[in-house]
């Protein structure tokens, strides 16, 4: 165990914006996704970390990439996964959410990961449980593992991402993917870009502790990583950009186009990718610049840390 | 001949006359006699020292709603009536919404027989359209026979300006009010908050303030040309303000409400997210709120109203985004103005205006003011008795208010309709 995750207490019962977390907790968790990577490399990936706790899976949104790398996370850790199906169950029948939570807490999990379409429902969940919960996304608030495991996977690339600069295209206004990564890189000490056509972009977003493009050259000029973020088919056929195709050609990311960025840059996707709308099918199966497929990997191991030191203080029963 | 009642010692307050000072009150049964402070008490059947407390017209509000009939554990007009009491308001008026449009006369008659008896004075606005859809015109005509004191809209704008235009012009034959939510509808469709950097950061769905601004010259426009009454329906931000101002510059007859909730609260109050303060409109940003509050100082404003709205717990059991809107407000309006005047953002006065003999010379109702020959409609406040918001401790069944919690200045002592006492505070 090094010095810090000795002398420091992870001190958080639950993971549900990134403006909870301070550096050092930011690195703790980075330290033991560090421990989590190289383990799950190795064909002696179970643990028992966690074992005797439970994690249910709470998704009201589909999702399989996050969903499953949770479950794999849990099960990796060796907790006991429930995943609810929620499209089937009582929330189609018209029950509260408050119902919900009490009918579920009272079945005894000790972790919640909650994906929900309205901001604050983790939050919520959190207030009326008294469950550890995990947000996997609410809303068009914030997913905040997803930044973690992002940030995660560039720190592996650099040592660090202070002082690095990180552009993130496509559509700002509905990502909680860009409100997660805006705040974490902002803590971490990065240069942040955002470029956007104004539709697709949040009201004074330019207050965000980040610059604002609307032209991608411009955006791309110097920066060490970008991101794209995944664009919905419905808000590129008129109502926000008038074609997927026009997108691609004023903000797709292209091999052509990276050339004014840093040498060595990095480039990612949340998943899952529109080919041809943001991003190049080519410059997506690039070994050399996509680290797309290191992200979903960067996710298991990002979230057994996150489910190992929440698990670790309900253990303590501490409270925070 | 009727019993006399006469209220002595107290600090009368009439924003009609504009008098605020000590004098005393004779009623004769359902009728205020004389007023003053050297009227002869000495006949008088009996008599009610004030001690010195505020006396000030039984408040009107124009816009409070209960559930739909048969409610299981539900608002019912007793309970409305007993609340609305309680909180010193002595005139009423439901209004339409989603779950109860009041768009059929029949009904309405139905609901007008049913409020005959309670004790305070209730009235009823019926909807414009079928359902409040804004499609097509709801039978305003034989709802005003039936006993509707003005139409409305709801909560949601009639987007298609023809319709608008059509329900302006008919409802101008009937001289009737037409209430319309500031609102432009395709701006404010699907939104829950104020677009602000803080709706922006959690990603809530937004309308833009200038969705007022835009609604209310619409709707301005439109009476003007067709010769109807606007009713501004809960103005809530200072871009609806000044377009009000601009819009009064002509020959409309136009008359604008606030609601409590944009008086008193802001969009930081939802800070945390608390269903309890979803609202619509929704909660706005502070210079909104210092703006209408200044507003009602310069006389701009013509009614406060309560916006009550109850609402099962189970509906609120939900995220922010996804809790049903709407609070209860009738055993908080005064509270809460008296709030702002302790404060030093409001004169008692003023406060009182837009609770009394505004909404009541909107709608041409005698009540409302402290004169010779009006109802006797009348309240005994004590303007300093502290006490906590507790939704325990109402008459409505529901406990949906953004006010719990909140330390109160000022309380009701007696409420009198028609010169019954129908509240007592220590009772």
């Amino acid at each position: 165990m090094t010095r810090a995750a000795f002398s420091y207490q992870f001190p958080h019962r639950h993971l549900l914006s990134v403006a909870d977390l301070n550096p050092v907790d930011i690195s703790q968790l980075f330290e033991r996704a560090a421990h989590w990577l190289a383990v799950n490399r190795t064909p002696d990936k179970s643990s028992d970390t966690l074992k005797g706790l439970t994690v249910l899976n709470l998704f009201f949104e589909a999702s399989t990439r996050t969903q499953g790398s949770f479950e794999m996370a849990a099960q990796r850790l060796g907790a006991d996964v429930v995943n609810f199906a929620v499209a089937t169950s009582s929330a189609s029948k018209g029950e509260s959410l408050s119902d919900t939570a009490r009918t579920l807490a009272a079945m005894r999990p000790d972790i919640m990961v909650v994906r929900h379409n309205a901001t604050g429902a983790p939050k919520f969940l959190a207030d009326r449980t008294g469950l550890s919960v995990i947000n996997a996304g609410d809303g068009m608030h914030e997913h905040p593992t997803q930044a973690l495991l992002d940030c995660f996977t560039l720190s592996n690339h650099w040592g660090s991402v202070g002082g690095r600069r990180i552009l993130i295209v496509g559509d700002i206004l509905h990502s909680r993917v860009a409100r997660s990564n805006i705040g974490l890189l902002n803590i971490l000490g990065a240069e942040i870009r955002l470029c956007a056509p104004p539709t697709l972009l949040p009201l004074d977003v330019d207050q965000w502790g980040v610059d604002v493009f609307h032209d991608l050259d411009e955006a791309l000029e110097g920066c060490d990583a970008v991101m794209a973020l995944r664009q919905q088919k419905e808000r590129m056929s008129g109502g926000f950009v008038p074609s997927g195709r026009e997108f691609f050609h004023l903000f797709g990311l292209t091999h052509e186009r990276l050339e004014v960025c840093a040498p060595d840059v990095l480039v990612m996707h949340p998943g899952p990718m529109n080919r041809g709308v943001e991003i190049h099918t080519k410059l997506a199966d690039d070994p050399d610049i996509s680290v797309i497929l290191e992200q979903v990997e960067s996710g298991v191991a990002i979230r057994m840390a996150a489910l190992e030191l929440l698990g670790a203080n309900i253990r303590k029963g501490g409270k925070s | 001949m009727s019993e006399t009642l006469a209220i002595i010692n107290a600090r009368l307050v009439d924003p009609a006359s504009g008098h605020d000072g000590p004098g005393s009150v004779l009623i004769e049964g359902d009728t205020i006699i004389a007023v003053g402070s050297d009227i002869n008490v000495d006949a008088a059947d009996e008599i009610i020292d004030a001690k010195g407390c505020i006396l000030a017209p039984a408040l009107i509000d124009l816009r409070a709603s209960k559930e739909p009939g048969l409610t299981p554990d539900g608002e019912n007009l007793a309970t409305l009536a007993a609340g609305a009491a309680a909180g010193g308001i002595g005139t009423v008026v439901l209004a339409p919404n989603s779950v109860t449009p009041h768009d059929k006369p029949e009904n309405l008659g139905a609901m007008i027989r049913d409020m005959m008896g309670a004790p305070v004075r209730m009235r009823v606005a019926a909807g414009a359209t079928v359902g409040l859809a804004g499609s097509s015109m709801a039978e305003m005509g034989l709802m005003a026979k039936a006993g509707a004191v003005y139409v409305g809209c709801g909560d949601r704008p009639i987007a298609d300006s023809n319709i608008m235009r059509r329900v302006f012009s008919y409802a101008s034959h009937l001289d009737l009010w037409v209430a319309c939510r500031p609102a432009d509808a395709a701006l404010s469709d699907g939104t829950i908050a104020l677009e602000s950097d803080w709706s922006a950061r959690l990603g809530l769905p937004a309308e833009p303030a200038i969705s007022e601004r835009i609604a209310i010259e619409r709707d301005a426009s439109l009476a003007e040309l067709s010769g109807g009454k606007l009713m501004i329906d809960r103005l809530s931000t200072a871009s609806g303000l000044e377009a009000l101002r601009h819009v009064r510059q002509r020959d409309i007859e136009i008359a604008s409400s606030v609601a409590i909730a944009h008086l008193t609260l802001n969009e930081i109050d939802a800070g945390d997210l608390d269903g309890a303060f979803r609202m619509t409109p929704p909660l706005r940003a502070e210079s909104d709120r210092v703006a209408l509050v200044e507003a009602i100082a310069q006389g701009e404003i013509d009614a406060v109203v309560s916006d009550h709205r109850p609402t099962p717990f189970d509906d609120k059991g939900e995220p922010y985004a996804n809790a049903v809107p709407g609070t209860l407000g009738l055993e908080t309006l005064l509270a809460s103005m008296l709030g702002l005047v302790h404060d030093g953002q409001l004169e008692l006065i003023d406060a009182l205006r837009v609770l009394t003999c505004g909404p009541a010379d909107i709608l041409g109702l005698p009540q409302g003011r402290i004169s010779e020959g009006a109802p006797a409609d009348l309240i005994l406040i004590h303007g300093d008795v502290p006490w906590v918001c507790n939704p325990e401790d109402f008459k409505s069944p529901r406990g949906n208010t953004a006010w719990a919690g909140r330390r109160f200045q000022g309380r009701v002592l007696q409420t009198l309709i028609g010169g019954c006492i129908i509240h007592n505070y220590n009772e």
